[in-house]
């Protein structure tokens, strides 16, 4: 007989995880497919194995400005492997965490690979091509994205990389052309460039990390630029040839063509859903610009069957699809009170150096929408404890809506700030006014006095600028 | 007015906010002592028994079996029986919205009972949902016939010892009761039955109970001194922090404590107490009852006890149905839908057509109620028991409509996140048992509701078609009512229009 549940899930990532563990704590009995890794690319080959590398490279910045401090620091000798060791195990640890969190709750884990043979049914293959077929009354789609191939631009695992060769060099590149500076690019190439890799960025918009706010985007490129990594925008990579040991890569940017050799080149020019071998089509799935349409509690237009994370459609952040989960699940258990997602309450990360948080409204779009704005925003330079760490570079901009006083942006960028975006988030979630704000206590010292400055800075009232 | 005190709903868990009073234990005029049983409520999780928190005389009840009120709502009053009327009426007008709260909760069932019923003034509108409303015989209060009283000799009969413990409690001489256990052993079930058969009753629903639980203090506990683990705990276990001992430091209650004043309360683990009784059935084990599965228990044996049950059973042919389901789900991604769903359906306007099916009995009042839609209750299999929420006016849903709400239905069910009104009520059940591969069977009516329809399994039969043998997609379904409101002849119509439906299913669409 057909095994049956009440939610299957399919794919063991952020957010497929986390919906599994949350039905089968609502009492439903529940399944979960994977055909890799459990974890999910944030797990093996994302967030986490880069957060590994990039603590690394906050040790090499580290060591290199020790001298400020007083300390004489000999040769100092750099063992990449080691780095990418520590890095996978990392990965390891948690995803063995995901598979002990999940038989702690009762899910079934299935190994294999899905397709949707029907409505409520669901093939699975295993890696000894055994189809099973399994049915439930509520199927979950959450197999995420992954990287998009950009035209001529073939990834070949040797000299064209996505991020899943970027996390296992065998050695150190001497020089780096990375496409994109989504989060992606502009992490690889903080990270690269610490190493003591040449690092070109080339960016197609007018700003590096296109959908932040343009003054923390010039903050990051300024600060980039000191480094010494060379970054252009309103840029594309035309062309590529392998050349000996490097790839000639043909540049067309405002000031014409150019053409540069590198030892490699990252494609890091965003992701794209994997739904492909699904069998979406065959139930008349409906998409939307590639992605699977969902409502606002991430139903799809097939009765029973749901998309949650980045298969349902951008921000293709991993605590977005976490969320969804949530949300997907507990409505379709009847939880009261479940709210749609709302996308401006989605905080976006990056781990460079400088680090970048941000919520809701840039300002650009904030002064688009027509309303009538308070806009603070104080620097670091102002704040102590930067000073005192050595991290002065940086600043908090508030954005409120004037009449009603609720958040509508918050902009960060600078040492720590991906610690601290979820102060902003709270007030969000709570519906603070600034007014709220303003009566928090900060704790002194710390940077996130600034996130309060910035706040009485919108009020006009900053007292340490 | 101080010497007026209220009995308020009860909350029995984090969860609770309300909960539906289903009979009184008391009558207004009796007394009671702290602890004694008041009433009997029903949360959306459970059955329990609402304990006197002090001592006083029952003196106005305020809310009635089958209303609905929110946690901390007055039940009732108590005062000593000098205190007069007068004040009585001036306290509860002083209490303001509670008794209208009461009233509100059910008056959005009524406007469906009123019209449809045929003596509205014989039905008490406030009662119409009633999930289950009792036999006015169990009064709750337990009576033993003369011929059975006595004292039970210990070590002259051969009984189990709840038997024995239940037997002293009751007075009754187990000498006088036939065991029909191993070597006429007598069980607690042998000594309930010779007390009805006897003439005498128990009080209903006859749960086994446990007598030996130490009285609870109502006085605030608030000043007590207690670590906040155990005022969690004691909130949580319905312990009162002066029945605790105070052995944490500095002379506040302990986690420990609490524990123990519960252990107290709630007698010795079951394992020690059933002791002798398991070394006489060693492989038998012992499971507590849930809620859920009293509930069960008490609502179908009352049922099966008041309700002369009869059966129709009909075979359906399902060719035209399934070409139907194929078509629908074939065409249209956004529905699924099971031969469940479109028996609902069916289920649903054959209701209609035949609307003295679509019936409540209300034993109380002697009427039967009559309506206009037809809820349909779908019995849902959970682990630990069943549970049968409501298609409402599934006569007037599309096909889609009703598939969409059970299949939510079932999921919330499974769950618990169904809300009672999800669950309470209906005018008409079906189970079936269809899935697990069962061909026919009889199902007990869902109490008030006139009747059940057991739905077996689809499958291809040897049919004959105009003198030839052929195999057809058949289904057997069977009709269970109750003849107190049911004739026969009622019953066949109802499955002969269902069956014109089911077999001509394009009926349904129009």
């Amino acid at each position: 007989m057909t095994e049956t549940y009440d939610v299957l899930v399919i794919g063991g990532g952020p957010g497929g995880y986390v919906a599994a563990i949350r039905a089968a704590q609502l009492g439903l009995r529940t399944a979960l497919v994977e055909k890799k890794h459990l974890g999910g690319i944030c797990l093996n080959w994302g967030c986490i194995p880069t957060k590994a590398m990039l603590h690394g490279a906050e040790v090499a910045n580290s060591i290199a400005h020790a001298g400020e401090l007083g300390f004489s620091v000999g040769e100092v000798s750099f063992d990449l492997d080691k780095l990418v060791q520590f890095s996978r195990s990392v990965s390891k640890r948690l995803t063995g965490g995901v598979e002990y969190l999940l038989k702690k709750n009762g899910v079934t884990v299935i190994d294999g690979t899905a397709r949707l043979s029907g409505k409520g049914e669901v093939a699975v293959i295993d890696a000894e091509d055994r189809e099973q077929t399994y049915r439930a009354d509520h199927v979950i789609i959450a197999t995420g994205a992954r990287p998009r191939p950009l035209p001529g631009i073939t990834p070949d695992g040797e000299r064209i990389w996505t991020y899943f060769e970027a996390l296992l060099p065998r050695r150190l590149p001497k020089s780096l052309l990375i496409i994109g500076s989504g989060a992606i690019g502009v992490e690889f190439a903080s990270l690269y460039s610490d190493l003591g890799s040449e690092v070109t960025l080339v960016e197609l918009a007018g700003q590096i990390l296109p959908v932040e706010d343009a003054e923390v985007s010039e903050v990051v490129r300024k600060s980039f630029e000191r480094r010494g990594i060379r970054v252009l925008t309103k840029a594309q990579v035309t062309a590529v040839q392998m050349e000996g040991e490097g790839v000639r890569c043909q540049l067309q940017g405002p000031d014409g063509v150019q053409e540069l050799v590198v030892e490699h080149v990252l494609s890091a020019a965003g992701v794209q859903p994997n739904i492909e071998g699904l069998g979406l089509e065959a139930l008349g799935v409906e998409l939307e610009r590639g992605f699977v349409r969902t409502d606002a509690v991430c139903r799809t237009n097939v009765f029973g069957l749901y998309a949650i994370g980045d298969v349902a459609g951008p921000p293709c952040l991993a605590h977005k699809a976490s969320h969804e989960g949530v949300i997907c699940v507990e409505s379709l258990a009847g939880v009261e009170g479940v709210h749609a997602l709302r996308r401006d309450h989605v905080p976006g990360c990056t781990y460079a150096r400088p680090q970048v948080a941000s919520l809701g409204l840039t300002e650009a779009a904030a002064r688009a929408s027509g309303r009538a704005l308070k806009i603070g925003k104080f620097a670091y330079q102002g704040n102590g404890k930067a000073l005192a760490s050595g991290e002065p570079e940086g600043f908090v901009k508030t954005i409120f809506d004037a009449d009603s006083g609720e958040l509508l942006g918050a902009h960060m960028v600078g040492a720590q700030v991906t610690e601290q975006i979820q102060g902003f988030g709270m007030a969000q979630a709570l519906e603070a006014t600034d007014e709220s704000l303003l009566s928090v206590i900060f704790a002194h010292p710390t940077l996130s006095e600034a996130m309060h400055e910035s706040v009485l800075a919108a009020n006009g009232r900053a007292l340490h600028q | 007015m101080s010497d007026i005190k209220t009995l308020e709903m009860p909350k029995w868990g984090l969860s609770m906010e309300e909960g539906t009073l289903l009979q009184w234990l008391l009558k207004e005029g009796d007394s009671f002592a702290k602890g004694q049983e008041v009433c009997e409520i029903e949360t959306s999780k459970i059955v329990n028994v609402f304990e006197a928190p002090f001592a006083g005389t029952l003196r106005r009840v305020l809310v009635g079996p089958g209303e609905t009120v929110p946690v901390g709502a007055a039940l009732g009053l108590a005062a000593d029986p000098s205190v007069a009327e007068d004040e009585l009426k001036a306290f509860t007008a002083s209490l303001g919205g509670t008794p209208a709260v009461a009233e509100a909760a059910p008056a959005s069932s009524t406007d469906k009972a009123q019209p449809a019923a045929k003596s509205p003034a014989a039905v008490p509108a406030r009662s119409a949902q009633a999930p289950a409303p009792v036999s006015p015989v169990a009064s709750g209060q337990t009576r033993i016939p003369a011929s059975l009283q006595g004292d039970t000799e210990a070590g002259q009969v051969h009984a189990t010892s709840r038997a024995l413990r239940q037997a002293i409690r009751l007075g009754v001489d187990l000498g006088k009761v036939k065991g029909s256990g191993r070597d006429g052993r007598i069980s607690v079930a042998d000594l309930e039955a010779a007390i009805v058969a006897a003439g005498g009753q128990l009080a209903a629903p006859a749960l086994p109970r446990r007598s030996d639980k130490a009285p609870r203090s109502a006085a605030d506990d608030s000043q007590v001194p207690a670590t906040p683990l155990a005022r969690r705990l004691a909130a949580q276990l319905g312990i009162n922090l002066h029945d605790c001992r105070a052995s944490g430091s500095r002379g506040r209650v302990s986690r420990e404590d609490v524990q123990a004043a519960s252990l107290l309360r709630d007698g010795v683990p079951a394992a020690a107490s059933n002791a002798a009784e398991a070394s006489a059935v060693p492989d038998v084990e012992n499971l507590p009852m849930s809620g859920m599965r009293r509930a069960i228990a008490a609502r179908l044996q009352e049922s099966k006890r008041n309700a002369p049950h009869f059966r129709l059973t009909v075979d359906l042919d399902l060719e035209r149905l399934l070409a139907l389901r194929k078509e629908v789900n074939a065409g249209l991604p956004g529905v699924k839908v099971s031969v469940n769903d479109l028996l609902v359906k069916a289920c649903g306007q054959a209701l209609v057509e035949v609307p003295d099916v679509n019936v409540q009995f209300d034993e109380t009042a002697q009427s039967i109620r009559r309506f206009a839609d037809a809820d349909v209750s779908v019995a849902v299999a959970l682990p630990t028991g069943l549970i049968t929420p409501i298609v409402r006016a599934a006569n007037r849903k599309s096909i889609s409509a009703i598939s969409a709400e059970i299949h939510a239905l079932v999921t919330k069910a499974k769950a618990g996140t169904l809300k009672p009104e999800e669950f309470q009520g209906g005018t008409f059940s079906v189970s079936n048992l269809g899935m697990l591969g069962v061909r026919q069977f009889d199902a007990i009516i869902n109490p008030p509701q006139g009747a059940i329809l057991a739905i077996g399994a689809g499958e291809a039969r040897a049919a004959v078609r105009e003198g030839q043998l052929v195999v057809r997609q058949q289904l057997t379904v069977s009709l269970s009512c109750d003849h107190r409101v049911i004739d026969g002849a009622l019953g066949a119509r109802f499955l002969q229009a269902l069956k014109r439906l089911v077999e001509t299913p394009s009926l349904m669409l129009v």
